[in-house]
């Protein structure tokens, strides 16, 4: 839907970053797949199209879509190209699971960085999870 | 084995050591960057390389077998100083890459003058320094090697035809080509790149998968409030550098961050951060000489 019509999900990465693009691409994977911008059975571009189009080194897209591959997000047929996965609610919510732990991780070392302890950190989780659900729960 | 191999590589010009065991290797399509102040090498490394200058010792394979002429057939050099004849024009030039090579795509060749905006009838004397980069460019991508050498490619292109540069790079190694290049343009490597290998002095200081280096080499800031002994850090194997202003300890960490992590952790420090380095970080910090103590000490 967003994107272009060839290139399903939006992808992009962050070069200047210090974090792996392959971990970075296998994110975003991942994120289209959570929200639904991937659908289940839908087809990936080729290594040598994404690579194109986002500038990066087809090795590094080849190394993240071997790893989605390892990890039974995707699927990859030789000749016809790369699948995401068939609807399993299992693995659909491992996915989800893998992009909030890696969002949540950030932030947990972020605070842990500036000092916060951990029975504060906990208040503050509870206090921001109440917030966000509850929200949500409201709609 | 792959295409490009070069192992333990020494050449000295009289008095002045300009390579010392550099060693790399770059697979089928892989891109590789190699990186350094000037006359830290790499010039001397890419003339060892394809045997115009005879190095001192070690050895070189490419596509397989030590460097000879019938290699030229599968290989594009493009030197920092373009290699191409002042008297000649531009379809000049791709006629006399036709002639010699059987690889040679002559609809390639007119697809990139397009690219470059390049007039083939205009005389290599009346181009610009950018314009004849990009000439010896189109001359070596519309041959289709399976290796190519490029040093310093976009030097006096502007920066859309830079970008041009990256997509036939990026195209090239997706269909099999070994690439390996120099260029003071971080930005560029770090994007086209899966390997670099940092020289500095004429050795290697750093090398590897890109992804591989970002993953493992971090910047670990500690703050502490109590005086602390940085000595323990020093002789860390995992540790590449200690820099300690003040109450702040900077450990440039090359394997174990977690590790290391956990061991600055465990002296209670006020603040604890680790960093994530991008490629241009990675570079000063490996090439960098230590700051003087008197810098530092405040």
């Amino acid at each position: 839907m967003f994107g272009s019509e060839d290139v399903p999900g939006n992808f992009n990465v962050d070069p200047r970053s210090g974090v792996p693009l392959y971990t970075q691409l296998i994110d975003q994977v991942k994120r289209s797949i959570a929200v639904g911008a991937l659908a289940p059975g839908e087809r990936l571009p080729t290594v040598k199209q994404l690579a194109v189009d986002l500038t990066v080194n087809p090795n590094t897209v080849a190394r993240a879509y071997r790893d989605l591959e390892r990890d039974g997000v995707i699927e990859t047929s030789p000749g016809r190209g790369s699948f995401v996965r068939g609807s399993d609610v299992a693995q659909t919510r491992r996915t989800v699971a893998d992009v909030a732990a890696v969002a949540l991780e950030a932030a947990i070392r972020d605070a842990r960085s500036i000092g916060v302890e951990r029975p504060a950190l906990e208040a503050l989780v509870e206090r921001l999870i109440e917030r966000w659900y509850s929200v949500g729960e409201r709609r | 084995m792959n295409p490009i191999v070069i192992e333990s590589l020494n050449k000295r010009y009289g008095q002045f050591e300009a390579v010392r065991d550099v060693s790399f290797e770059v697979p089928a399509g892989s891109i590789c960057g190699l990186l350094g102040p000037n006359g830290s090498g790499k010039s001397t490394t890419f003339k060892c390389a394809l045997g115009l200058t005879r190095a001192d010792a070690g050895r070189i394979f490419l596509d397989g077998a030590a460097p000879r002429p019938q290699m030229f057939e599968r290989l594009a050099f493009v030197p920092e100083r373009s290699a191409l004849y002042e008297r000649f024009n531009g379809a000049e030039h791709l006629e006399m890459a036709r002639r010699a090579y059987r690889s040679y795509d002559p609809a390639r060749a007119s697809a990139m003058l397009d690219i470059f905006s390049l007039d083939p009838k205009k005389r290599v004397s009346r181009l610009s320094k950018g314009q004849r980069t990009a000439l010896a460019l189109v001359v070596a991508f519309a041959l289709r090697p399976a290796i190519m050498v490029l040093d310093e490619p976009a030097s006096g292109l502007d920066p859309i035809h830079q970008r041009a540069v990256l997509d036939l790079l990026i195209e090239a190694a997706a269909m099999g080509t070994a690439i390996v290049l120099s260029s003071h343009q971080i930005g560029q490597v770090e994007r086209a790149a899966d390997r670099v290998v940092i020289l500095k002095r004429g050795r290697v200081v750093l090398d590897g998968e890109l992804d591989e280096l970002r993953g493992r080499e971090k910047l670990i800031e500690a703050v502490f409030a109590a005086p602390f002994d940085p000595e323990r850090f020093t002789a860390d194997a995992r540790i590449r550098r200690v820099e300690r202003r003040g109450a702040t300890l900077r450990l440039y960490v090359h394997a174990d961050p977690d590790g290391v992590m956990r061991d600055v952790g465990a002296l209670a420090p006020a603040s604890l951060t680790l960093l994530d380095q991008n490629l241009e970080e990675l570079f000063f910090s490996a090439v960098e000489e230590p700051r003087p103590a008197t810098l530092e000490a405040r």
